[in-house]
């Protein structure tokens, strides 16, 4: 079975005044339908990137696609025409960003906002689109949707504009609904319904979610896959259970051990933590870019890329776990 | 937009207004020598009745407060006096003067603002751009030309050069009986050249504005979004970016408008164009008080309102501005 979204060997570069910088390099995913896949990773990693290229929404120049393809339906959006691109944007592929505050456009009403998408890829006159908005607005979750259709974004909170997001997202049922962080700037309270929402959402609309994150508890409770995401590469890529009981990358281990324990005896030992920072793109050397913060490297890391390849359970690139290190 | 803040609006402008009457009214007495004199002009020829009616009218021979009272009163009556040098009513010479102004000056205002705009939303789609470098020559020679030297230039090429359009006044004598279509087209005709001198510094602004603040917006999350849902290039810049951009082009807009009026004087008198303008330079040159001083207060009135109506518009294009007082 041909997956729905596939991702393969996607090479982005940047042009920045330090050269030509690789941002996604031979990045591979892929989600099917009705699916969820969770990618994880530091900031600066890719993981924002990655959402951004499948988009097509990646600033060019300064940005550019050096290789590689994304399929959606086998339909390669690398190579697809700029009003091609258009129709599927929004239409098969939406996304919801992770800052609902600045989001919204500040002068039209959420009401217009959610009608102007589905007018983008629907057939339907202004009034049935207004219709359709506030139908979404209640399908969201938000209360008297009638009356805050008509709301300028600065009037509703956080979390209401993050629903209103989610409903622009999915007011044409996309295939494919990126999440790019999408709870961060929201309350722990308004998250969990946050995400009991896209929930709802794949359920009804059997959409497949890339949910982007840097928390790994929104992965166990949303994730059925992970791709675990380091200096613009895929390291590692397994079932969330997998990543959670058993990863295998030092990095994704050093994740999972990041999760605070809450309980009695939490207290007393200090948060784990990884030594040291994502290295800047433009100085990544030969070998592993995970090197400098590893416990458990030796020459070939230094030297040798490690791909990302099966050694027993999952794909994960890393030395010593092929050596049996790990 | 609530109609207690339009009252309290409202309410800063006359108290404007009335400032002006009295700084007005203060301009006649702090002049030198006998008031009665000053408002007569430099005639020469003021005889001893005409200087005593003078006093009469304005009562110059009674208590400064009461003066003042009297002026504020013969303004609010819609007398702004009589000009000894025009010899007829100011408010009558006002009234003729005001359309041409208000006419060439709405006329630069909506040139300068829609090319501004059109140039600087064009140019910001390439922030290092051909078009981009030009808007910023373009808005710094604009900016730095004086606009009597602009006019002047202009009158040389469309005199000499390309005789296309008149270079002088209003209305040509040779259609004054032709319908009230040609005429029209007429003063359109005459106004091309004008109104373009005195949009030039502002064109040259707003374009430079309306650049750097559409760089800002079309640099927001939800211009991001309006891409993300589909929407076409032109969709994004014109509708989702521009609404935005435009809040400080309407307020710089309305900022400006009393230096527009002033400009406009300049302009008036380059191309001999029977406003507001040309009536204050001619006033000023024979030092017509009452004239001077009804022009002061019928242009700080126009300003007054402008701000007024800048100020209201730029409520109904910000919803987050409505409902605050």
């Amino acid at each position: 079975m041909t997956a729905l979204l596939e991702i393969e060997d996607l090479r982005v570069t940047f042009n920045t005044r330090y050269g030509e910088v690789t941002a996604l390099d031979s990045v591979s995913m892929h989600v099917n339908e009705g699916e969820t896949l969770g990618v994880v990773g530091e900031s600066g990693c890719g993981k924002s990137i990655t959402a951004l290229s499948t988009m097509g929404l990646i600033p060019m120049p300064p940005g550019r696609i050096a290789g590689g393809a994304i399929r959606l339906n086998g339909e390669d959006l690398t190579k697809v025409s700029d009003s091609r691109m258009r129709s599927l944007r929004g239409g098969d592929i939406a996304m919801i960003f992770q800052e609902p505050m600045t989001s919204l456009n500040p002068v039209f009403t959420v009401g217009d906002q959610i009608a102007e998408a589905i007018m983008l890829h629907q057939k339907v006159s202004r009034d049935q689109a207004l219709k359709d908005a506030i139908a979404l607005l209640d399908r969201v979750g938000i209360p008297s949707p009638d009356k805050r259709a008509l709301d300028y974004p600065h009037q509703l909170s956080g979390g209401m504009r993050q629903r209103v997001m989610i409903a622009m997202a999915v007011s044409c049922r996309p295939k494919v609904l990126i999440a790019d962080e999408p709870t961060t700037a929201l309350d722990v309270t308004v998250q969990a319904q946050i995400f009991d929402l896209l929930n709802e959402i794949q359920r009804d609309y059997g959409s497949a979610i890339i949910l982007i994150t840097h928390d790994m508890g929104a992965i166990s409770e949303m994730a059925d896959r992970v791709a675990v995401m380091y200096a613009g590469r895929v390291i590692e890529d397994a079932t969330a259970d997998q990543v959670l009981d058993s990863p295998q990358h030092p990095y994704a281990r050093g994740l999972i051990s990041c999760i605070p324990a809450l309980g009695k005896g939490a207290q007393q030992d200090r948060l784990a933590e990884i030594p040291g920072v994502v290295p800047p793109l433009h100085m990544l050397g030969a070998g592993c870019s995970f090197k400098e913060r590893c416990s458990l490297t030796n020459a070939r890391c230094g030297s040798e890329k490690p791909q990302l390849i099966n050694h027993g359970a999952h794909p994960v690139a890393c030395h010593a776990a092929e050596e049996g290190r790990a | 937009m609530n109609a207690s803040y339009l009252m309290k609006r409202l309410g800063y402008g006359l108290l404007l207004m009335l400032g002006v009457v009295v700084l007005n009214f203060l301009l006649i007495r702090l002049a030198p020598g006998d008031p009665a004199v000053v408002i007569a002009g430099e005639m020469g020829g003021a005889t001893e009745e005409m200087l005593e009616s003078i006093r009469e009218e304005y009562g110059l021979n009674k208590p400064v407060l009461t003066q003042l009272g009297i002026y504020v009163g013969n303004i609010l009556q819609g007398n702004l006096g009589e000009s000894f040098f025009f010899n007829q009513p100011v408010s009558k010479l006002i009234g003729e003067r005001i359309f041409p102004t208000i006419l060439l000056v709405l006329s630069a205002l909506i040139t300068a603002i829609v090319l501004g705009v059109f140039f600087g939303v064009l140019a910001s789609r390439k922030p290092n751009g051909v078009l981009s470098a030009a808007v910023a020559v373009f808005s710094s020679i604009g900016y730095a030309v004086p606009v009597f030297w602009t006019g002047i230039m202009l009158i040389i090429l469309f005199a000499s050069v390309f005789p296309i359009f008149p270079v002088e006044g209003m209305m040509s004598v040779k259609l004054r009986d032709a319908n009230i279509f040609i005429r029209s087209l007429d003063v359109l005709h005459h106004l091309v050249l004008p109104a373009f001198t005195l949009s030039v510094i502002y064109l040259a602004q707003y374009a430079r504005l309306s650049r750097a603040s559409m760089l800002e917006v079309l640099g927001s999350d939800y211009i991001r979004t309006a891409r993300a849902k589909g929407a076409s290039e032109r969709t994004v810049l014109f509708k989702h970016a521009l609404r935005n951009a435009a809040l400080p082009i309407l307020t710089v807009a309305g900022l400006q408008f009393g230096s527009l009026i002033s400009g406009a004087l300049l302009v008036e008198t380059v191309f001999n164009w029977p406003g507001m303008g040309t009536l204050a330079f001619e006033s000023i040159l024979r030092r017509d008080y009452p004239t001077i001083m009804g022009v002061l207060l019928i242009a700080s009135g126009i300003v007054v309102v402008a701000n007024l109506l800048t100020d209201m518009s730029y409520r109904i294009a910000d919803p987050r501005l409505r409902g605050e007082s």
